[in-house]
């Protein structure tokens, strides 16, 4: 709760609005340039494809383009691999973004110690990041291959495989070798995130909770985590999000193959509007993926409190 | 200085060795590992790619993928790198400068529909940007922005805007109010305040979202080729995918490539990284 | 803008030679010195997208484009290069944008779907006033042509043949196959390849894309099988299934097909032949220039599909069009560029550089088609290729993809029998059928 001290009005006058007006005023001035942003590139084509859901809108046959309120979101109940992908989506999801964290986490960590070379171990850990998806896709597609990728024939060398397994093939095997790369890709998110939310804890705590005899667990417990929620839950929160739209490993690596077992919804998105030319149903698709996501960040943020304050 | 590993009793004295270490060596061989093999195709003629059984080492290591990719006329990367540098700096500095501002309103004041517009940020995000697509394409052309930067840049804000706010909000949430209150009660502006106290000890989280916003716009594909058609504006992600061939993937220019535009990245997140330090707060916590 | 497009001689020769994709010699074949280019372009360049951006066709394709740039001054022809997978994605957004380019390439089995948004400029009244048109092969222009109208010109054929390793099967003591084997041999030799332990199998089967449905679809022919009879989808007719079932037993049952076939799809199928890995695969001519480089021109030789037990066999004929878009502005102009493209000495070269094969029969007869080892097995196909039934429709274009190559992808893995994957299939085209 801030209170503005009177003592910044000069003595004697009325301010023409009161100082609780000027305040909001100005939180509103700080947020005009980001909503600026927003609007044009995202509120207005989120507008446009509510309202294509809700027609028959397939591209190559434009005389069939008529209102049919909810029809879309019905055939969507109704079919089998929409289920299939959201289920597929959640495991992707919470696969990846489980492991991206702890993995990230440890390594903001270790990354916060002083140690010689540390810059360079920050700039190496970087590095994953940096790749854009689809190359990130072809490379593990490769590593992945059975014939002649990396992975098959470094485990064969070692004697820990005897076969060539298909990775990507193989319809029990294709989600966690993808999912694999996604943490390979993430990691580094997580570790810049948190790793910064680790340098602004002041070391006094530590140092007075030291004092007090706390052990190192507990001055992680009762220290370190807490004043890290706000960026833990923005981070993860915002990765949950993300790569439950993310759709370029998938779709280079397997296209939802073999048979439906790495089709996650936002892929099942893409090839409905661009195979399928099916804008209508591509839409409504993204319409539940909207409401799904919005359902889960509302219910995430209300149960780790968000990024109410720490304190 | 790092407190939370002090020297100190054996849990923390190995904590601070062995497990460092090799969490260390771990993660780094792990983030590395395919980067060795990139570096190592990169070097290798047509032949040492296909020859079977697989090889590691080149034998006859040449540079000619990177001179290819770097002056060749039909995929000039020269081009490519320039044009990916001033988008995602623009981008960068742009996102951060709106973010910072933005993600103090919201951290701080409390205002109606604060909850809600936080919660709009982010819905901004669940939507697939390959849904975007026609309707920004639409946008842009009318506006007469098809191939120039600015149709990136502004794109650009489509995904990294909504991430960096929240982050902002995050950081900002996590120092204490009584930082600003006291230099209030001292005499400052809230602004006053915000620049002076704030600010320095949000260096971490605001070099964090610099870097962010730089890396996502660094590494972003489906905008770059649906709003650009010229060769010349093309950025490097899409420029590496022209070495995707009709029927084969040319691993050694494009790993050449790949090595080629991880080097900006690295050399500036060298030098933002210093700023990932810790705080200044000696003395700034009365009591 | 214009200079980027100006290739100096020297640089021309340092990249076409750098890429091995014209020896010098044919160089020949520029007679007009290089000169600046004259200004004197109508102010509405022509927009033309190009969609396998790779160096060897970049080259060519800007030398194509400065030569035609070159030899009149009414038009200016600019490339705009796309990647492949997302030039399907960036056309039908420009289309619906309301910014399509004056000019595609395009596959034919892409055009069927941009026909019905109406977005395909019609050529029809073109074609017939052109002085090529009757020495283009008929069942080109079969591919492009939608009802009654001419959307766009062929700028290659191919359809699919046998590509196999003719030193292995030296090694192995084998007798070279004959055009007209039959599925037994193919078998007999596919095992006689397979050496697993050795990582290596006998054909490559393709479970990813498009195609992955359409080469079972064609030995479904050999068997006497078709997909549309009457007008009634019969791709689930006993013939069918027995024939996808003996395809799905190379697989399954002789397990001549690498553990990755499920997934493999033409960059896959392509890379493992090359290194080796596979010694027959299934595949247009466009692999050719590929496997030149990666197998050896010597070691591989192609072939057609062999016939099957009903003593027929098909392959399906599709090509690489050229196609203008009704929302372009710069109409004549394409047209110019796409009818030179059709010339004598631009198709030659185009179709000799990347292995296609000639729409026009005079440029086909040429030895450097006719006689190519190669490129024997296309040639010999062309008698009993058919245009793809699967361009019947424009909306099965989009289903096979989708739907098709799921359930090709679970009959591979053994998960559904050909029955089941084929009824299903049948059930997904009949509902596409307007």
């Amino acid at each position: 709760m801030t209170t503005v001290p009177v003592a910044l009005t000069r003595r004697g006058m009325r301010p023409l609005l009161s100082a609780r007006a000027r305040r909001l005023l100005v939180g509103y001035a700080y947020l005009v340039p980001a909503a600026l942003c927003l609007i044009g590139t995202v509120v207005v084509p989120i507008g446009m494809a509510i309202h294509m859901s809700l027609y028959n809108d397939v591209l190559y046959k434009p005389r069939d383009y008529h209102f049919i309120w909810l029809g879309n979101y019905a055939r969507l109940a109704q079919d089998p691999v929409f289920w299939l992908t959201l289920w597929n989506s959640v495991v992707w999801v919470f696969g990846s973004v489980g492991f991206q964290f702890v993995a990230g986490f440890a390594a903001a960590l270790v990354l916060h110690e002083s140690f010689v070379g540390r810059s360079l171990a920050r700039t190496v850990i970087l590095l994953p990041w940096v790749i854009p998806g689809v190359v990130v896709g072809l490379l593990w597609e490769w590593l992945y291959q059975p014939n002649y990728g990396v992975i098959n024939d470094i485990l064969i060398r070692l004697d820990l495989l005897h076969d060539r397994v298909a990775w990507l093939s193989n319809p029990d095997l294709a989600m966690p070798a993808v999912v694999f790369t996604n943490v390979w890709r993430g990691i580094p998110f997580f570790a810049i995130m948190l790793l910064a939310g680790l340098q602004a804890i002041p070391g006094e705590l530590y140092e007075a909770a030291r004092v007090d005899g706390a052990g190192v667990l507990a001055r992680f417990w009762h220290i370190t985590l807490p004043l890290l929620r706000p960026i833990i839950v923005v981070a993860t929160a915002t990765r949950i999000i993300w790569t439950f739209n993310y759709a370029d490993l998938i779709f280079v690596m397997t296209n939802g193959g073999p048979a439906n077992a790495t089709q996650i919804t936002s892929t099942y998105t893409l090839l409905q509007a661009y195979s399928n030319l099916d804008f209508g149903y591509a839409a409504a698709l993204s319409v539940v993926l909207l409401v799904v996501l919005l359902v889960f960040t509302a219910v995430f943020l209300r149960v780790t409190r968000g990024v109410e304050e720490v304190g | 200085m790092t407190a939370l590993l002090a020297r100190g009793n054996l849990a923390e004295r190995v904590l601070r060795g062995p497990v460092l270490w090799s969490g260390l060596a771990g993660l780094t061989a792990f983030a590395l590992g395919p980067f060795v093999w990139i570096l190592l195709t990169s070097l290798k003629d047509h032949n040492e790619l296909y020859a079977t059984p697989l090889r590691y080492l080149p034998h006859h290591p040449t540079f000619e993928n990177y001179v290819d990719a770097w002056t060749s006329p039909v995929t000039p990367f020269s081009r490519f790198f320039f044009n990916s540098l001033w988008v995602c700096s623009v981008t960068m500095v742009a996102t951060t400068a709106v973010s910072v501002l933005a993600g103090y309103a919201i951290a701080r004041f409390r205002f109606a529909g604060r909850d809600a517009l936080l919660l709009i940020f982010l819905v901004t995000q669940m939507f697939p940007s390959v849904l975007l697509i026609a309707p920004l394409l639409a946008q842009w052309r009318a506006l007469g922005l098809l191939d120039t930067y600015q149709a990136l840049i502004y794109s650009n804000f489509s995904f990294t805007v909504p991430f960096t706010v929240w982050m902002m909000v995050g950081y900002f949430s996590s120092i204490p109010r009584d930082l600003e209150e006291s230099a209030m009660i001292d005499g400052c502006s809230q602004f006053g305040a915000l620049c002076r106290v704030v600010l320095p000890l949000a260096v971490p989280g605001i070099a964090a979202t610099a870097i962010f916003a730089f890396v996502v716009s660094w590494s972003e594909l489906l905008f770059a080729i649906s709003f650009t058609s010229q060769t010349e504006m093309r950025t490097l992600s899409a420029g590496l995918l022209y070495m995707v061939g009709q029927y084969e993937v040319q691993w050694g220019p494009l790993s050449a490539g790949v090595i080629m535009s991880t080097v900006p990245v690295a050399v500036l997140f060298t030098f933002l990284q210093r700023h990932l330090i810790h705080g200044l707060t000696a003395g700034a916590v009365k009591g | 803008m214009n200079d980027r497009w100006l290739l100096s001689r020297r640089k021309l020769l340092h990249t076409l030679v750098g890429t091995g994709v014209i020896a010098a010699g044919d160089l020949g074949w520029w007679e007009a010195p290089f000169i600046a280019p004259r200004k004197a372009w109508a102010a509405q360049p022509v927009r033309f997208q190009w969609s396998v951006p790779e160096p060897t066709r970049i080259a060519l394709m800007n030398s194509l484009v400065e030569r035609f740039n070159q030899s009149q001054k009414d038009f200016e022809v600019r490339i705009e290069y796309v990647p492949q997978a997302q030039a399907r994605q960036k056309l039908i957004s420009s289309i619906s944008s309301g910014s399509p380019p004056d000019l595609c390439q395009a596959w034919d089995n892409w055009i069927g779907q941009f026909h019905g948004m109406g977005a395909v400029e019609d050529i029809t009244d073109r074609v017939k006033a052109w002085k090529h048109q009757a020495d283009v092969q008929p069942t080109a222009w079969q591919t492009v042509t939608i009802g009654n109208q001419i959307v766009s010109l062929p700028l290659s054929l191919t359809l699919d043949a046998i590509f196999y390793r003719t030193d292995r099967l030296k090694e192995l003591g084998l007798k070279e196959p004959t055009p007209d084997w039959t599925w037994d041999e193919f078998l007999k030799i596919a095992q006689a390849f397979t050496k697993a332990d050795k990582n290596q199998y006998g054909y490559g089967m393709r479970g990813a894309g498009t195609w992955a449905v359409l080469y079972p679809s064609e030995f479904a022919y050999a068997n006497g099988a078709q997909v549309l009879k009457d007008g009634k989808v019969v791709i689930n007719s006993k013939e069918a299934i027995d024939a996808v079932a003996w395809y799905m037993d190379l697989a399954l049952k002789h397990k001549v097909t690498p553990p990755s076939a499920a997934t493999d799809g033409f960059v896959e199928i392509v890379e493992t032949f090359g290194r080796g890995v596979t010694s027959m695969y299934q595949h247009n001519s466009g692999s050719v220039g590929q496997q030149k480089k990666n197998v050896g021109a010597d070691k591989f030789a192609t072939i057609p599909v062999p016939v099957g037990p009903a003593k027929k066999r098909a392959t399906f004929y599709f090509s690489e069009t050229l196609t203008a878009f009704k929302g372009g502005r710069n109409k004549e102009g394409a047209w110019q560029f796409m009818s030179f493209m059709l010339e004598d000495e631009p198709s030659f070269m185009y179709c000799k550089t990347l292995g296609l094969l000639p729409a026009r029969k005079s440029i086909i007869s040429r030895p450097e088609f006719a006689k190519d080892p190669a490129l024997s097995g296309f040639v010999e196909s062309f008698p009993f290729a058919i245009v793809s039934p699967y361009l019947a429709y424009p909306g099965w274009g989009g289903k096979i993809d989708s739907d098709g190559v799921p359930l090709i992808q679970q009959a591979i893995l053994g998960k559904i029998s050909a029955k089941e994957c084929l009824d299903r299939f049948a059930d997904v085209l009949r509902k596409e059928m307007t």
